[in-house]
């Protein structure tokens, strides 16, 4: 009796999820670099370092839900910490207005993204691997391959230097006596965002059927092709959020910014339980695998584990925490 | 056939074009191995205003995106389309030296920038030495940490080392010169860490060498934006203030606006070359001789020498 209890307990993916967390925190609580790991301004670096990554995977829950892939995500932050640098920064625009044009040009890029894939039918991996190309290209060309910061370049060579926006200052520092990150608040605040769409909305069932089985979705009715408008345009506005908060905390726009994040937002979903095959997950499971992939990077940062070791220790414990959940679900 | 007809003016304008005397101007070719990182922009930046200043030649830049195999081919394309002097900035030694020796022993003068390749088959080797320019920041650290009230009290003091991708030839230099320069001094280097050049993950490697360590006095770092993403890190813990931070590079728009901004005590730079290839590039188009090796002198910048134009490290 008991037992079936436990194996039911386990066929429920949060549980599997919060599974491999724990076994992370545990080795976390069992190496802890001289108690460190105890104290909480520990735990509030870990929540602001892998916040960047956990809003790009918030929008990656969405897109895998329905069976595809993103692969431009970095590219765009990159594109949008640029383009958010150059309008407050250099522009002068105001907090609102910058914020708001670099959202629209997230959500521009990704509705690309989603045209190629939805209309023109192009495969998920292959059309935002060329979105991911392309809009690191026009990161760098708006640039000119230099960070936008507050030292600007005059055609003659010199530079001068702006006062830095109240928008960085506000959105890369803390709130609650220095105790959470901004970003850290803009990351739960897409996590909700993500939680109403897949959870509360119609679009979310949308979401769930074009990925389960899309043939028989569009038979019964479903908008299959405004749903994956909705999951990648979304992702795309997801990435020029990350784009804002990372410029915000570097103090500028670098248009070599999120390169290669796009596969640690993958391994957020993954390690989470969402399904690469779609039509399963949540985005429960997203911010379980973000806490993880985070406390695994913090323990062996505070640790000082040599960066060999770092990556062959990364690989074996994704692979394990991977392993963990399918053998319980069997 | 008709179409090579059809051509044969281009290629007449062509030629034309690679003798100045002509009216035309000179080809300098330069290949780059990659624009991902500012000091790589820099560079060309330099060259470019460097030509400037010489309406004779014309510079062509390709941009080999980190990959060898494509440096190397583009290396050929530009001996096949005739350049006049080549500048190369190589991504490593081994690959690139046959491509480079190929181009030289068909007659095109070869300046070789930053990275040197194998043998002698180039024309001149302009670069600066990385262990020199962390040996002079471990000297300058240790002068400057001998002031501390802790140090001079008789205590040690606590460092911590942001290093650049340790599997690449600058950051081991820059580490190993570091060490040389810190040798015998009241130090200890508290916590190390491999930041691989980028400034999110020398943030990251920061908040843990402040949660672990509840003294720091000073940070050196491999690179300005290594040494900025410290500072980053020690401001939101609050701990800003007691901690010196040092880096590398010097570039005018990164680490010496950050030494402006008090946020960097020093910056030492490395010197991208760019200029010094343009005025060789002139000489050898004149035919003038140019010594086979430059080593390029390095500055280091404080707040106090800043507008004096930096310092000459000896």
């Amino acid at each position: 009796m008991r037992g079936t209890l436990v194996r039911r307990w386990l066929g429920i993916p949060w549980v599997r999820a919060l599974l491999a967390l724990a076994l992370v925190v545990s080795l976390g609580c069992l190496f802890n670099a001289g108690g460190a790991f105890l104290r909480w301004s520990t735990h509030r670096d870990m929540l602001r370092q892998i916040s960047v990554y956990g809003i790009l995977a918030c929008g990656m829950t969405l897109v895998i839900v329905t069976g595809g892939i993103d692969l431009a995500v970095g590219s765009i932050l990159g594109l949008c910490s640029v383009l958010f640098a150059q309008l407050s920064l250099h522009g002068g625009q105001g907090a609102l207005a910058a914020v708001g044009l670099t959202l629209g040009a997230g959500l521009a890029t990704g509705l690309v993204s989603g045209t190629l894939v939805a209309r023109a039918r192009i495969q998920p991996f292959i059309a935002t691997l060329a979105m991911m190309v392309f809009a690191r290209g026009l990161a760098k060309w708006s640039s000119g391959g230099q960070k936008i910061s507050q030292a600007v370049q005059a055609p003659d060579g010199t530079f001068s230097y702006v006062d830095l926006p109240r928008a960085f200052d506000a959105l890369g520092g803390s709130v609650l006596g220095g105790n959470i990150a901004v970003v850290t608040l803009v990351f739960g605040g897409c996590l909700a965002v993500s939680w109403v769409v897949l959870a509360k909305l119609r679009y979310g069932r949308y979401l769930f059927a074009t990925g389960g089985n899309e043939e028989a979705a569009r038979l019964s009715g479903v908008p299959v092709v405004r749903a994956k408008l909705l999951a990648y345009g979304l992702s795309g506005l997801f990435a020029a959020t990350a784009g804002i908060c990372q410029a915000a905390q570097e103090l500028q726009g670098d248009p070599e910014a999120g390169t290669s994040y796009e596969l640690t937002a993958i391994a957020i979903a993954v390690i989470g339980g969402n399904s690469l095959a779609g039509g399963r997950g949540g985005i429960g499971l997203t911010l379980l695998g973000a806490l993880t992939i985070g406390y695994l990077e913090k323990i062996l940062s505070i640790n000082a584990v040599g960066e060999s070791s770092r990556l062959m220790l990364t690989g074996a414990i994704i692979i394990a925490a991977v392993l963990l959940q399918r053998k319980k679900a069997g | 056939m008709r179409i090579g007809i059809l051509f044969l003016p281009l290629i007449a304008s062509l030629a034309c074009a690679a003798d100045p005397s002509a009216g035309g101007k000179w080809l300098v070719g330069m290949s780059q191995c990659n624009l991902g990182e500012p000091w790589r922009v820099q560079m060309n930046a330099d060259i470019r205003a460097a030509a400037q200043a010489h309406p004779e030649i014309e510079v062509v830049f390709k941009d080999a995106q980190n990959d060898t195999l494509r440096q190397s081919a583009q290396i050929g394309e530009f001996v096949n389309s005739g350049v006049d002097v080549l500048i190369v900035s190589p991504k490593e030694a081994a690959p690139l030296t046959p491509p480079i020796a190929d181009a030289y022993r068909r007659g095109v003068p070869v300046i070789v920038l930053d990275r040197k390749v194998l043998g002698k088959a180039f024309t001149q080797f302009i670069g600066a030495d990385n262990r020199t320019i962390g040996r002079s920041a471990g000297l300058w650290i240790a002068s400057r940490l001998a002031q501390l009230p802790v140090v001079r009290a008789g205590g040690r003091a606590r460092v911590v080392e942001l290093k650049g991708l340790m599997t690449s030839t600058p950051a081991q230099d820059r580490d190993s010169g570091f060490r040389e320069g810190i040798r015998g001094a009241p130090i200890d280097i508290v916590f190390e860490a491999d930041m691989k050049w980028l400034e999110p993950a020398s943030r990251e490697e920061m908040e843990s060498a402040l949660a672990v360590n509840d003294r720091i006095d000073l940070v050196y770092a491999h690179n300005d934006p290594g040494a900025h993403g410290a500072y980053l890190a020690a401001r939101a813990a609050g701990r800003a203030d007691g901690i010196i931070f040092v880096g590398i590079d010097g570039l005018p728009q990164e680490g010496r606006v950050y030494v402006r901004q008090g946020i960097l005590a020093a910056s030492f730079e490395y010197p991208t070359g760019g200029r010094e290839a343009v005025e060789s590039a002139i000489k050898l188009l004149h035919k003038e001789p140019v010594p086979r090796e430059i080593r390029l002198k390095s500055r280091f910048f404080t707040r106090d020498n800043l507008s004096r134009g930096g310092e000459w490290i000896p």
